[in-house]
């Protein structure tokens, strides 16, 4: 990236450039070919697979999904877990169109889950870095809080008449659609943030040796606070995409949408033990998904096998990383 | 060369509950010296070093550095006043590369203040040019880098801090000899640049050939300072233990019978490398080596915890395949580990838990277990070892280090072991309790067990063996008997190379 | 010491236990009555098998996150065996039965054999055997069952709810190999030192596998129950029952890290939370609510015992 171009006299790398990528980012290179792979295979079978208005719908339909997995990454790769990111983006949906249909501003109304699903995440973030209860405990609760707190407000009933400005994820910007570029320039800038600042190098030190990241002096109970929170913000960005793709919000929102957003994470490369991987990744695995999920309808499998397949997919995943870190050691 | 201290501390003092660890101890460190530190484990070497870096707070005393006294809240605290400690345990992340290892922490920044990656590899270049290191890649992760460069790495770092003084934590311990010898070039080239170094280390071969000055330290308390000119190896030792070697190892006599263990041409991995001998009923065979020579491997191997891949291991004579701990334990071999706290003990369980814990199927009836039974098998065991504690149902978290490790022996001797293998028997213990532990060693062989003892103290291990099996790089590299067992020889053997080593 | 503390945690529980229904009959008269009790017990039942082997895997510091989609997965292969592959029904409930107790065998094999972190290993577990499930059902659902199949699942036996009295034989049999035998004692030894309990000689990965197989099974035989109780297959049941189950463990004083609880616990949070349940929708609050109420309970009952925790010895 930034590192290619060292000086000739001094050369700090023994190792090639293209080499250091392929170490620094095999995973993301496997998941980027499975994407091909799966392109050039399905195109053949159906040619229609690549038609534009197919690439639209796997890019900007799992969009959403790619932005929450970002923060999940970040949560993740610092050694936790939140497996109440589904329910709270269904929470967030459900503000977000209330206040859009009640006609607040809709700045406002795009703001309020990103500041709403931050308040929330630091909460849990506090509970788990303060209070010390593993991660999983206290999303598992949250999650059970968010999802019948939802429905108990709600009553089941859907939000529609959502004003037509509110609607981003339906745009095009230069006939791009608006949730692609949402998605992309999201991952680009948290990869660049995750890569280039202290601050995101300090989540892969606790992650990857906590008992070293306090000796380095790293703040570990703050940092999770905040990295929850983030992963808060980044809940609430995924919210307004989803909220804004169809004409109503629904007071559910896909089952087990934390569990595929974990994924995500995993089968991008973000170990499930912390401190290695990177939101790149767990971009092109929610594309991939999107991809498999569209590709089962064009070879005309069931959609019903759907999460099968990708149960299967992660659970290789983890298996291969268990494998490879057992390989190292 | 008596330039003024760079940092000094003055009758530190550190409790932790009861237990007084540090009672106040002076030491001092003045630029481009060497300081070593000696003392025995226990004695409070290294809750002094983690005040010096930041992770203890002394409850009393001053610590003055650079003519200021200071109050170090965190080892961030510490780093700034240019105080670096390279542990023994080495504090790196193994999926970061070497030069995010070197600069974590301590970035340098670009004036958009991101990290400046050019200036982070270039200077980790430079530093690991500087200790003799070209052939170590900036980009390469830490996992695969061997011990002695990961503490190079972890040198590095406190050299890209800025360190006017390195504490170094038994640098040496799991080095092999050439990179014992690389690693004190680098020492005494730090010390020419005026860094000042605290060096702790059991090695009395290292702290004549490195030290300026030597300080001793026993039980918490400060015992000598002393130019390394004014003293030789025995003062240092008495100064150390606190008495002469020989009464503190009551070498009891008893028959040595017939072979019970033989083990010939075991293999595992690169640790555990053709090792054949014989240990004998009554016997108290020693195992000498340095830590990573792989003497705790052999005994896992034999222990049936990573069995072998080729050789024969015989039980009074037969020929047995131990594939596992359950396996080794029905056959008549116990092992007290290592790690007391992690590998022996359960600590929140209570004392009679611990001691039929290997032994289950003798306190029940299959399946239902017997609790008077239980109590009774635990309060022999307390009474036969003098285990002090209140009750048998107190939890072992509540027992000092002697005697929880006389509640791991208790739990083996209650499988009536024909082999009994102590790994580290007197580590972290007192000088009291090991003295009982070594009575007991005596009791036992006098029964009939045959032990094998692993031990890093020389002493100990010339004190109670009645042969001393020398280990290095995985292999025997000596057989010596006890007549015959000087420390010169053991030491020789120790440091021995049968094969070169290829890889690194 | 510790005994003592676990006595005074169940001792405590126990004490909210009979709070809530004094409450709760005071704020209903149809709360305390014997036949909404039992009903109760009869609702009970899923979860409660659930817990009770929960508790093991918990105590061994692992947990279980694929029961609730194992149900769904049994629920479903029950109907599909018996209704398009035509075995006869008590056949086809035992062959769904082996299937789901080798999905908990794939599991313990999965975290013993691979090594994989419990939590990570039966996560994606859970997403495939929900996945199956789906893919098998194909949306559809199997219902018309035999009538004496519902014996099982909505019939009583000397006035008690069938299931009822599998559940309170298999906690009684759960408690007591827990306390009293050498299983127990291994379970409780791993949980609290894993390293150390296979330095003992202890079997810890056949102890972890039976655990996890058992976990299946205990899953497996609640989702027949399941499908007799509601006359019904569908790829969804037992959807979030895991939460339901983990809850009721660690609410009875089962720590999450491993090393002690106990069965009576467990079945006291059992019956407080489906007193809750109940109570709170006999006094008009919704279904909803008393989801996030559990979700409450569950943190507090985690952080309370932290800081209960804290506050004793430390090592």
């Amino acid at each position: 990236m930034t590192v290619n171009q060292a000086s000739i006299g001094a050369t700090p790398s023994r190792s090639g450039f293209l080499r250091r990528i392929a170490v620094e980012y095999g995973q993301e290179l496997i998941v980027f070919s499975a994407i091909i792979a799966l392109f050039i295979v399905v195109s053949i079978v159906n040619p229609r697979f690549i038609s534009a208005n197919n690439l639209t719908t796997i890019f900007a339909g799992n969009a959403y999904i790619a932005v929450a997995a970002i923060g999940m990454s970040m949560v993740i790769i610092t050694g936790h877990i939140d497996v109440s990111v589904g329910a709270l983006i269904g929470v967030l949906a459900t503000i977000s169109g209330s206040l859009a249909v009640a006609g607040y501003p809709i700045w406002f109304a795009w703001l309020a889950p990103v500041l709403v699903g931050m308040a929330i995440n630091s909460f849990i973030g506090i509970l788990v870095a303060y209070a010390r209860i593993p991660s999983i405990v206290v999303t598992l609760g949250a999650m059970s809080i968010l999802r019948g707190g939802l429905i108990s407000v709600t009553g089941g009933d859907w939000i529609t008449d959502l004003p037509s400005g509110f609607m981003i994820a339906q745009k095009r910007f230069f006939d791009i659609p608006a949730p692609l570029i949402f998605m992309v320039v999201l991952t680009v800038l948290a990869a660049l943030w995750m890569r280039h600042t202290p601050f995101g190098r300090s989540l892969y030190a606790i992650g990857g040796n906590k008992e070293a990241a306090l000796a380095t002096g790293i703040p570990i109970a703050r940092r999770t606070v905040m990295v929850f929170a983030i992963h808060g913000a980044f809940a609430g960005l995924a919210t307004i995409l989803f909220a804004t793709q169809l004409q109503v919000i629904q007071s559910t929102v896909p089952p087990n949408l934390e569990l595929t957003i974990i994924t995500a994470s995993v089968i991008g490369g973000v170990s499930i033990l912390g401190g290695t991987g990177t939101v790149i990744g767990s971009t092109m695995a929610a594309i991939l998904f999107a991809t498999i999920g569209s590709a089962l309808i064009f070879v005309n499998v069931s959609a019903y096998w759907l999460r099968a397949v990708i149960g299967l997919l992660i659970l290789a995943t983890v298996l291969a990383d268990m494998w490879r870190r057992r390989a190292k050691s | 060369m008596s330039a003024a201290p760079y940092a000094s501390l003055k009758g530190m003092s550190k409790s932790f509950g009861s237990v007084n660890v540090l009672k106040a101890v002076d030491f001092d460190v003045r630029p481009g010296e060497v300081h070593a530190l000696l003392g025995e484990n226990g004695a409070g070497k290294s809750t002094l070093i983690k005040m010096m870096s930041g992770l203890y707070k002394p409850d009393e005393g001053a610590f003055t550095v650079d003519g200021e006294e200071v109050n170090f809240n965190s080892t961030r605290d510490a780093a700034a006043k240019g105080i670096a400690t390279v542990y023994q345990e080495l504090l790196l992340f193994p999926e970061l590369s070497v030069a995010e290892n070197v600069f974590l922490g301590n970035y340098p920044r670009t004036s958009a203040g991101t990290i400046d990656w050019k200036t982070v590899r270039e200077k980790t270049r430079d530093l690991l040019d500087q200790l003799d290191s070209p052939e170590l890649d900036v980009d390469a992760k830490v996992l695969t880098l061997s011990v002695a460069q990961r503490q190079r790495v972890e040198i590095a770092k406190a050299l890209g801090k800025k360190a006017r003084i390195l504490i170094m934590d038994e640098p040496t311990a799991s080095l092999v000899e050439s990179d014992v010898q690389r690693l004190m070039s680098v020492v005494r080239q730090l010390r020419d640049r005026g860094v000042g170094i605290v060096y702790v280390s059991h090695r009395m071969a290292e702290i004549f050939a490195l030290a300026d000055r030597v300080t001793v330290i026993r039980d918490g308390a400060h015992v000598a300072t002393c130019d390394i000119g004014d003293v030789d190896e025995d003062d240092l030792v008495s100064m150390m233990v606190g008495r002469s070697i020989e009464s503190l190892f009551p070498k009891q006599e008893a028959n040595i019978g017939e072979p019970v263990l033989e083990v010939r041409n075991l293999h595992r991995g690169h640790l555990v490398r053709d090792i054949s001998f014989t240990l004998r009923r009554g016997e108290i065979l020693g195992i000498a080596g340095l830590v990573g020579s792989g003497r705790t491997e052999l005994a896992l191997t034999i222990f049936g915890m990573t069995p072998a891949r080729e050789g024969e291991i015989l039980i009074d004579g037969k020929l047995v395949a131990i594939t596992s701990p359950t396996r080794a334990r029905d056959l008549g071999i116990a092992y007290v580990p290592e790690d007391r706290g992690l590998q022996g003990l359960v600590k929140p369980m209570t004392i009679k838990q611990n001691v039929t814990m290997a032994t289950m199927a003798n306190v029940s009836s299959g399946i239902f277990l017997k609790a008077g039974e239980e109590a009774r098998r635990a309060l022999d065991a307390v009474r036969r070892l003098s285990i002090r504690c209140r009750e048998i149902d107190q939890t072992v978290s509540e027992l000092s280090g002697g005697n929880q490790q006389k509640v791991v022996i208790a739990k083996w001797l209650e499988t009536v072991p024909k082999v009994l293998i102590l790994d580290e028997p007197t580590r972290g213990v007192d000088v009291g309790a090991k003295a009982e532990i070594h009575s007991i060693m005596g009791e036992l062989v006098k029964q009939g067990v045959a032990i094998l003892m692993i031990s890093s103290e020389l002493p100990e291990v010339l004190g109670m063996s009645d042969r001393v099996l020398v280990m290095s790089g995985g292999q025997v590299t000596g057989e010596i008997d006890r007549a015959d067992a000087t420390p010169e020889r053991v030491g020789a053997a120790m440091t021995a190379h049968r094969t070169k080593e290829t890889a690194e | 010491m510790k005994l003592k503390s676990l006595i005074r945690h169940e001792t405590f529980l126990a004490l909210m236990l009979v709070t809530a229904l004094i409450v709760l009959a005071f704020q209903s008269d149809r709360f305390f009555t014997v036949s909404n009790l039992l009903n109760q017990g009869r609702l009970m039942t899923e979860v409660g098998l659930i817990a009770i082997a929960m508790t093991f895997v918990i105590a061994t510091g692992g947990i279980d996150l694929s029961v609730g989609s194992i149900l769904g997965l049994v629920a479903i292969l029950t109907g599909v065996f018996w209704n398009n592959i035509g075995l006869p029904l008590p056949f086809a409930a035992i062959a769904a039965i082996f299937v789901g107790t080798m999905a908990g065998f794939g599991n313990g094999i999965i975290i013993t054999r691979f090594g994989v972190p419990p939590l990570i290993a039966t996560l994606a577990t859970l997403a495939l055997y929900r996945g199956l499930a789906e893919g098998i059902s194909q949306a559809r659902s199997v219902r018309g069952y035999p009538d004496w199949f519902y014996v099982l699942g909505q019939r009583d036996v000397l006035g008690v709810p069938t299931q009822l009295w599998i559940l309170m034989a298999v906690a009684v049999i759960a408690s007591v190999i827990l306390a009293y035998t050498t299983w127990g004692r291994t379970v409780y030894a791993i949980g609290s030192n894993e390293v150390a309990s296979r330095f003992s000689g202890l079997s810890v990965e056949k102890t972890k596998l039976a655990l996890y197989t058992l976990s299946g099974f205990a899953a497996s035989v609640a989702a027949v129950i399941f499908v007799s109780r509601v006359s019904t297959t569908r790829s969804d049941m037992g959807s979030g029952i895991e939460l339901d189950a983990i809850t009721a463990v660690v609410l009875g004083g089962t720590s999450i890290y491993g090393g002690r609880g106990t069965v009576l616990g467990t079945v006291i949070g059992l019956c407080l939370i489906q007193a809750l349940k109940n109570g709170l929708s006999l006094a008009g609050v919704k279904g909803d609510g008393t989801i996030m109420l559990i979700g409450a309970v569950l943190i507090l009952a985690i952080l309370a015992s932290n800081i209960f925790e804290r506050s004793g010895t430390r090592n």
